[in-house]
């Protein structure tokens, strides 16, 4: 009599379990031998994570980055939800966000001796003794029509003449690029330098009652504005995003970014490593790279912003020569709330 | 038959559970915020909120949009439902597919659209020039008239449907009777027929003053930000001010209105079938 082996049997059924359990633990076992880091940051930042850091930097350092993109509040929810166990080890955030995320003791300070490139940045990029520090500098300025103005706009100011009336479109002043509007009309109202007149926000407002007549909206939604404008129905956006308007331009859409002679200001893009965060080592290093001039040579391009790192190149079609006006977000922090409730009563239809 | 009885209560079991858990505990938890004031339960933020002209200022703009979205679906919806109710064979479905299928492109879609209709080189502006009624193209975009039209345009259908359904209903042997007793036609309307279709109109009005008064999407892209309703200041309240006191109050002070509002109309309605 032949034993025929069942199918089912005890001991192909125990071999069977063991070499699923095997099969199913082991890319546990090898993700364990890979460190990894949680990255939170903006969901328009991962096309250029995914392609010019994640794979040069897990490559580097043998570990394993994850990315969440997402808006600056809700990674600063993530932080103040977790601060006990933290999960994410570094945040991409807004500089605004940021000086909260500060306040509630978020954040860890970074020192050039764990990020040695912060040496190496331009005055004015670190902020709050190192608690974080500028990687880029997207920018703003105008954006314009180019098929209803053949001529770029060389002046803020350009923005209060008649011809443009309810053509013009501004951020609203939620949003975070609504804020330096403010700061170059109180520059446009009393003629005074920038670092002078920034605090002068009663004639901000004047000079915001000023432009009512040429508003045709303040957005809350940027790509909105620029549909509005490419269609024609308005002329130009004060204040317009570089990242944005230059993009647009390269997808073939009839839009013009200029950099007015009076200056232009940084969009905050703001990297901090996360307080507790895990391998605060890789955390410290990925900063360190993001401050670095290879990464900044690889990212400015296709972001169409400024490098913070004086050994950065600036990229072709970047404005050069052109004064960009330092944020003082502190002073933005402790006042944005009042404000945005003036600007509720002062602008409403 | 008793425990048959507690046994249909039972079907509601997973209504009531599924409601509880994301309606009522949330609204909850959002009344028991507003009235949380610095010092523990107080009505404080409310005396804050109602104490500001510009808060009133809100109420008022988010009243009167509502109100008018109301009255032009109804205006609008009203003769739509009766042709609805009417019409029969393949007009009835192809009238039915034209007030249902718009439902299911989205809100965000639809304003979009509506930027395009009413850019001063849209459809409408150019239509108005031709006519004759303006002499250049106007501004409508970023107007209470656009927003009011493009909502209307959104909630129409939700005051079609319970008018449609109610007018189906109506035997339309009863106009025939009114005319064999001598009522004029204009009589016979407003003595028979409109008090019939009143449940109709008080769900439809209810409908669509419920969604227009807390409409956020619509006048965020319509009007934009230099209008506020309390529904576009509880979310920035909530989603970029971090001030969910504020959120909690204006969020609040919606939920009472729209429901004054709806039970208002209600009794009202019922008063005037009572009188018709």
């Amino acid at each position: 009599m032949t034993h025929t082996p069942h199918l089912f049997g005890r001991r192909s059924f125990t071999a069977t379990l063991g070499l699923g359990s095997l099969a199913l633990a082991a890319p546990r076992v090898a993700r364990a031998q890979t460190r990894e880091i949680v990255i939170g940051g903006a969901a328009s930042h991962k096309p250029w994570f995914e392609t010019h850091v994640q794979s040069a930097f897990e490559r580097k350092y043998n570990c394993r980055l994850t990315f969440e993109g997402t808006r600056s509040l809700v990674n600063l929810e993530k932080m103040q939800k977790n601060k006990d166990r933290p999960y994410v080890s570094v945040v991409q955030m807004d500089d605004p966000v940021m000086i909260l995320a500060v306040r509630e003791g978020l954040l860890e300070p970074i020192t050039a001796a764990r990020a040695p490139n912060l040496a190496r940045l331009k005055p004015g990029t670190v902020h709050m003794d190192g608690m974080w520090a500028n990687y880029l500098q997207p920018w703003q300025g105008i954006a314009f029509n180019t098929n209803v103005l053949r001529t770029a706009p060389q002046s803020w100011t350009e923005m209060f003449e008649a011809r443009f009336k309810s053509r013009i479109i501004v951020p609203s002043l939620q949003n975070t690029e609504g804020l330096p509007n403010l700061f170059m009309m109180a520059h446009l109202v009393t003629g005074k330098p920038m670092a002078e007149a920034y605090k002068d926000i009663d004639a901000a407002f004047a000079g915001l009652r000023r432009l009512k007549p040429n508003l045709l909206t303040a957005y809350s939604q940027m790509p909105q504005a620029f549909s509005l404008m490419e269609q024609g129905e308005a002329h130009m956006i004060i204040g317009a995003l570089s990242s944005f308007g230059m993009q647009r331009r390269l997808d073939g859409a009839p839009v013009g970014m200029v950099a007015p002679r009076e200056g232009i200001f940084p969009v905050p893009s703001g990297i901090a490593v996360v307080k507790g965060g895990p391998n605060q080592d890789l955390a410290f290093a990925y900063v360190n790279e993001l401050l670095g001039a290879e990464i900044q040579n690889r990212i400015a391009p296709p972001t169409f912003a400024l490098p913070t790192n004086l050994d950065a190149q600036t990229p072709p079609g970047m404005p050069s020569g052109v004064t960009v006006h330092p944020i003082d977000w502190a002073f933005v922090a402790e006042n944005r709330t009042a404000w945005v409730q003036r600007w509720d009563r002062e602008m409403a239809l | 038959m008793k425990s048959d009885r507690s046994l249909v209560g039972w079907l509601a079991a997973p209504a009531v559970f599924y409601l509880t858990i994301v309606y009522a505990l949330p609204l909850t938890w959002l009344l028991a915020r507003s009235m949380m004031g610095p010092e523990g339960f107080s009505l404080v933020l409310f005396e804050e909120f109602l104490g500001d002209p510009f808060s009133w200022r809100v109420i008022g703009n988010t009243l009167r949009i509502a109100g008018m979205v109301t009255i032009l679906c109804l205006l609008i919806g009203y003769p739509v439902a009766f042709a609805l109710a009417r019409a029969r064979g393949v007009v009835q479905v192809v009238l039915l597919a034209a007030i249902i299928l718009p439902l299911s492109i989205g809100v965000v879609v639809k304003a979009f659209a509506w930027q395009i209709v009413l850019r001063r080189d849209g459809v409408v502006s150019q239509f108005l020039v031709g006519i004759g009624v303006w002499s250049e193209p106007q501004r409508l975009l970023f107007t209470e008239i656009g927003l009011v039209v493009g909502a209307a345009n959104v909630f129409l259908p939700f005051m079609i449907l319970p008018i449609y359904s109610v007018v189906k209903l109506i035997d339309p042997r009863l106009m025939e009777a009114g005319a064999t007793l001598g009522v004029s036609p204009v009589s016979r309307f407003f003595r028979i027929l409109f008090p019939l279709t009143l449940p109709g109109i008080v769900s439809g009005l209810a409908f669509v003053f419920s969604l227009a008064v807390s409409m956020f999407v619509i006048p965020s892209l319509l009007i934009g930000d230099r209008f506020q309703t309390l529904a576009t200041l509880t979310g920035r309240s909530f989603l970029l001010m971090r001030n969910e006191a504020l959120g909690s109050v204006t969020a609040t002070v919606l939920l009472v209105l729209a429901v004054a509002i709806v039970l208002i109309s209600s009794l009202l309605a019922r008063r005037v079938g009572r009188f018709a």
